[in-house]
């Protein structure tokens, strides 16, 4: 979903930065930790996809690093993604069966151990909606190989040319002869010959699965209760170890009472890790009741002081300082706003938001002669190993992580700041399994939110009501130095801050975008769509400022300012069609259009909401996405529908605030979610096949929600709102 | 010792009378379908029926389950008129709250075998879900009801 390093690290205003990671690749970016690694020295791009970089994943019937095929036919996928219910590994299945000739009933997926062949750039992990657009051609090509593989071992098998034979559904067909073998009688073989470089690839009409709405595979166990999270991963003689952490943000202990915590029965040890301490027991009640028992005194921190209304009024100075980090600049703004009919300004402001997964953090971890094995929920599972590595102070070749199903990632599992608890509580419990966890008021006070952020955009409007000139002024706190290892230096532009406004669709010739760095220390980290969140709300809701001070309906303002865009106009047109843009609405609605380019997909979404007694009310959300093509309809679908409602959710009602240095909100009392009765009874969504490169899927949805949904109660209330949540900015 | 009925079978169980029914159904017979998820009654991961009340098993005390039917997701066996729906309309992303929101579902069909759109929101606004299958949810609900949506 994420793709922390990709999609907002590596960014088009970000060239110095872009440049430097060339040589270290996708996620390797958040690695910076000093064991010296492979990632540090692996070329960027796909890797190898011979079954000799498969690692701790080789085994019998191997013919690719991506597959093995059983004796009975059947093929074991070993994907390189983390499954968190967006689907990946059933497209990945889709890609491969359609490729190798299976039926989709033999296909079965495994999340590989992080080894060579499942390294982008030098690291496994999942994000910026890469699942599938960064690994279809790669998997396909490495299906194709098997492919030929197992024709040259039947070829061979059989005395015959392997120009006559073909796979079909799962069988090795000769032609001339009508002879047939299951190709998981000649895997072994197969597994013998050289991979060829160029293997030909299949015709995309032979597909029986790519493009069609197959189920996914991980639906009956999860409807069922059978899937196995980390919380349900059980080893023989497993103890359970709850964390009791400091929750100020960074904050540690400065000493403990072990005492209280082991009069409970079922205690065993109470052990100090990073943050706190962790109460381990033989069942996970006794751990929580132990770790409610235990004292502990915290140490005194820098970000004891940190709060929420200092932070704003540090932002809001921003907004207007005579000095910015550059992100952008084109022609010449200033003279635009000389010369201009009208100006217009507006400041806008987000505030923290926390992921929430449903599922809360847990790992378990085995310590035995040296060696540390972990079985954890992660989007990033080399940082993870080599972040366990460096706790425990040994070699990052000496873990082995095995990656089990996500409770929801939306980001925050890019971060593995619950590593260290389980990797210490594992080696002090030498021999012995532990499952290490963190309940849900953990998961809000560890943080890694999206970070608050605000805007103060400028734009000059010609006598036609044209726009001329803008101006975007970006102030907040940076992502990038709470997630990056290393941080970020001062005076060094995050592109997160000012992610997807450096290259707008619209034309914009004179242009001008900047960041003031207002950083404090509250752990943040990319959370879904990362700073498109903001900065989609930020921009389209002023160019509905700018269309109102024109005289212009929105739609058509866009219009103007897409011209000879195809692409764009056509995502947009097509969203107005299915939304019926401009229709005579009941009393008291409005309806609001947001439009946005993310994770290389167009998405535009309108939405038609109400307020009733102060309350927001969305009735309907119309969507369209042009993310090239769709490999997997409905799982796209599913992703849309979700995305958006993530984003009607964080945009109605959610916010963390901070007090005192930690977050105000601790669960979901506190913390509001968007819930059954509040969620629009009907999400349309429509997809535009524009055969232009595959574009990203899990995210591009989310941004244009945020602007969509305050338009229409912009529209609807006749109080133009400017900040989120928008339940808030109502009752102002 | 504790005695209570789980999925139909008696248990007695010898364990602390705080803890949660919860922690009981996952760590001490094994079924771990039934989810934490807030551990206050917010979240309705932990749904299970007690004596046939949809019911947040992360707040009920083991001693005051003593004597009841606790029905869990595990009993239901994967034929259960809704576990199909889920499945025809492909409802779970993660999948994490999914087995709180089919037992919230299973209680209120029981009920309401004909829910109207406000009594379906009613029965299962205690249910939260992160990755937003909502509409998917209530679609697949009356599916099972066999209510044209």
């Amino acid at each position: 979903m994420i793709d922390a390093m990709d999609s907002h690290l590596i960014h088009d205003t970000d060239l110095s930065r872009r440049a430097l990671l060339a040589g270290l690749g996708g996620l390797a970016v958040a690695i910076a930790l000093p064991l010296p690694t492979r990632a540090q020295t692996a070329p960027p791009g796909p890797p190898p996809l011979g079954a000799a970089a498969a690692g701790a994943n080789a085994q019998t019937g191997m013919v690719t690093a991506y597959l093995v095929v059983k004796p009975d036919g059947k093929l074991v996928i070993i994907s390189p993604t983390t499954e968190m219910g967006q689907g990946t590994h059933t497209a990945h299945a889709a890609i491969i069966a359609d490729e190798v000739g299976v039926d989709f009933a033999d296909v079965s997926v495994e999340t590989a151990i992080p080894a060579d062949a499942y390294r982008w750039g030098g690291a496994m992990g999942s994000g910026g909606s890469q699942g599938v657009r960064r690994w279809n051609d790669h998997l396909r090509k490495g299906a194709a190989q098997a492919r030929v593989m197992l024709i040259q071992a039947g070829a061979s098998r059989w005395n015959v040319d392997p120009a006559g034979i073909t796979i079909e559904r799962g069988y090795l067909v000769h032609t001339q002869t009508q002879r047939r073998m299951r190709i998981g009688d000649v895997a072994a073989d197969a597994a013998t010959f050289t991979p060829p470089d160029n293997p030909p690839l299949r015709d995309p009409s032979t597909r029986r699965y790519v493009g069609q709405n197959i189920p996914r595979l991980d639906i009956p166990a999860k409807v069922r209760g059978e899937t196995i999270y980390s919380m349900d991963f059980r080893l023989p003689g497993m103890l359970y170890a709850c964390a009791r952490l400091n929750p100020v943000f960074h904050g540690d202990i400065a000493s403990f009472d072990a005492a209280p915590a082991l009069k409970v029965k079922g205690v065993r040890k109470v052990v100090k890790i990073q943050g706190g301490v962790a109460v381990i027991a033989d069942t996970a009640w006794a751990a929580i009741k132990g770790a409610d028992a235990v004292t502990v005194s915290m140490a005194p921190s820098p970000q004891d002081g940190i709060n929420s209304a200092a932070l704003a009024e540090a932002m809001v100075e921003g907004l207007g300082a005579a000095q910015a980090i550059p992100a952008t600049s084109r022609g010449d703004v200033d003279a635009a706003f000389k010369s201009a009919a009208k100006t217009v300004t507006a400041d806008y402001s987000v505030p923290y938001i926390c992921h929430a997964p449903m599922e809360a953090w847990s790992c378990t971890g085995l310590f035995k002669d040296g060696k540390l094995e972990l079985w954890a929920p992660t989007q990033v599972q080399d940082r993870s190993r080599r972040t366990a590595a460096a706790t425990l102070g040994i070699d990052a070749e000496a873990v082995t992580l095995h990656t089990l199903m996500l409770g929801g990632g939306f980001g925050r599992r890019l971060m593995d700041d619950g590593i260290p608890g389980a990797a210490q509580v594992a080696k002090d419990m030498a021999g012995t399994p532990v499952k290490f966890f963190w309940r849900r008021e953990d998961e809000f006070d560890r943080g890694y939110f999206r970070p608050a952020q605000m805007a103060r955009l400028t734009a000059s409007l010609d006598a036609k009501g044209t726009v001329t000139g803008m101006a975007i002024r970006i102030s907040g706190p940076s992502m990038r130095a709470e997630f990056a290892p290393g941080g970020l230096k001062e005076g060094e532009l995050d592109g997160s801050s000012v992610q997807d406004l450096g290259n707008l669709p619209y034309n914009l010739p004179n242009f001008k975008l900047d960041w003031a760095r207002r950083h404090v220390r509250v752990t943040a980290s990319p959370w879904r769509a990362v700073g498109a969140t903001h900065n989609a709300f930020f921009l389209e809701c002023f160019i509905d400022e700018l269309a109102a001070a024109a005289g212009k309906d929105p739609l058509a303002f866009r219009r103007e300012l897409l011209a000879g865009n195809k692409r764009a106009l056509a995502v947009i047109d097509l969203v107005a069609e299915k939304a019926q843009w401009g229709r005579t609405l009941p009393k008291g609605h409005g309806q609001g259009i947001g439009f946005f380019v993310s994770y290389g997909s167009l998405s535009a979404h309108v939405v038609e909401a109400s307020v009733v007694d102060g309350q927001p009310r969305v009735h309907r959300v119309t969507t369209v996405l042009d993310c090239g093509d769709v490999v997997l309809p409905d799982g796209a679908r599913s992703q849309m529908e979700g995305g958006v409602v993530m984003a009607l959710s964080a945009g109605l009602y959610e916010a963390v605030t901070v007090k005192d240095g930690r977050a105000e909100q601790r669960n979901f009392d506190t913390y509001r979610l968007m819930r059954h009765s509040e969620t629009p009874p009907v999400i349309d969504v429509h997809f535009i096949k524009s055969g232009e490169t595959l574009g990203g899927v899990g995210e591009p949805g989310v941004p244009p929600t945020f602007p969509a949904v305050a338009n229409a109660l912009s529209a609807a209330s006749g109080k133009r709102l400017r900040s989120l949540p928008l339940v808030e900015a109502l009752s102002v | 010792m504790i005695e209570l009925t789980i999925n139909g079978k008696v248990h007695r169980l010898d364990a602390d009378p705080d803890m949660p029914l919860l922690w009981a159904i996952r760590d001490i017979l094994g079924l771990t379908g039934t989810k934490y998820g807030c551990g206050v009654a917010q979240c309705g991961a932990c749904t299970v029926h007690v004596d046939g009340v949809a019911t947040r098993s992360c707040v009920i005390p083991l001693q005051s389950a003593a004597g009841s039917t606790v029905t869990t997701i595990e009993a239901l066996g994967g034929t259960h008129a809704l576990q199909k729906a889920w499945e025809a309309l492909q409802v779970p992303q993660c999948g994490y709250c999914q087995s709180g929101q089919i037992m919230s579902a299973a209680a209120l069909l029981k009920e309401t075998p004909k829910p109207t759109d406000a009594e379906i929101d009613a029965a299962m606004d205690g249910n939260l879900c992160r990755c937003g299958t909502y509409p998917r949810i209530k679609a697949a609900i009356k599916r099972a009801a066999g209510i044209a949506s």
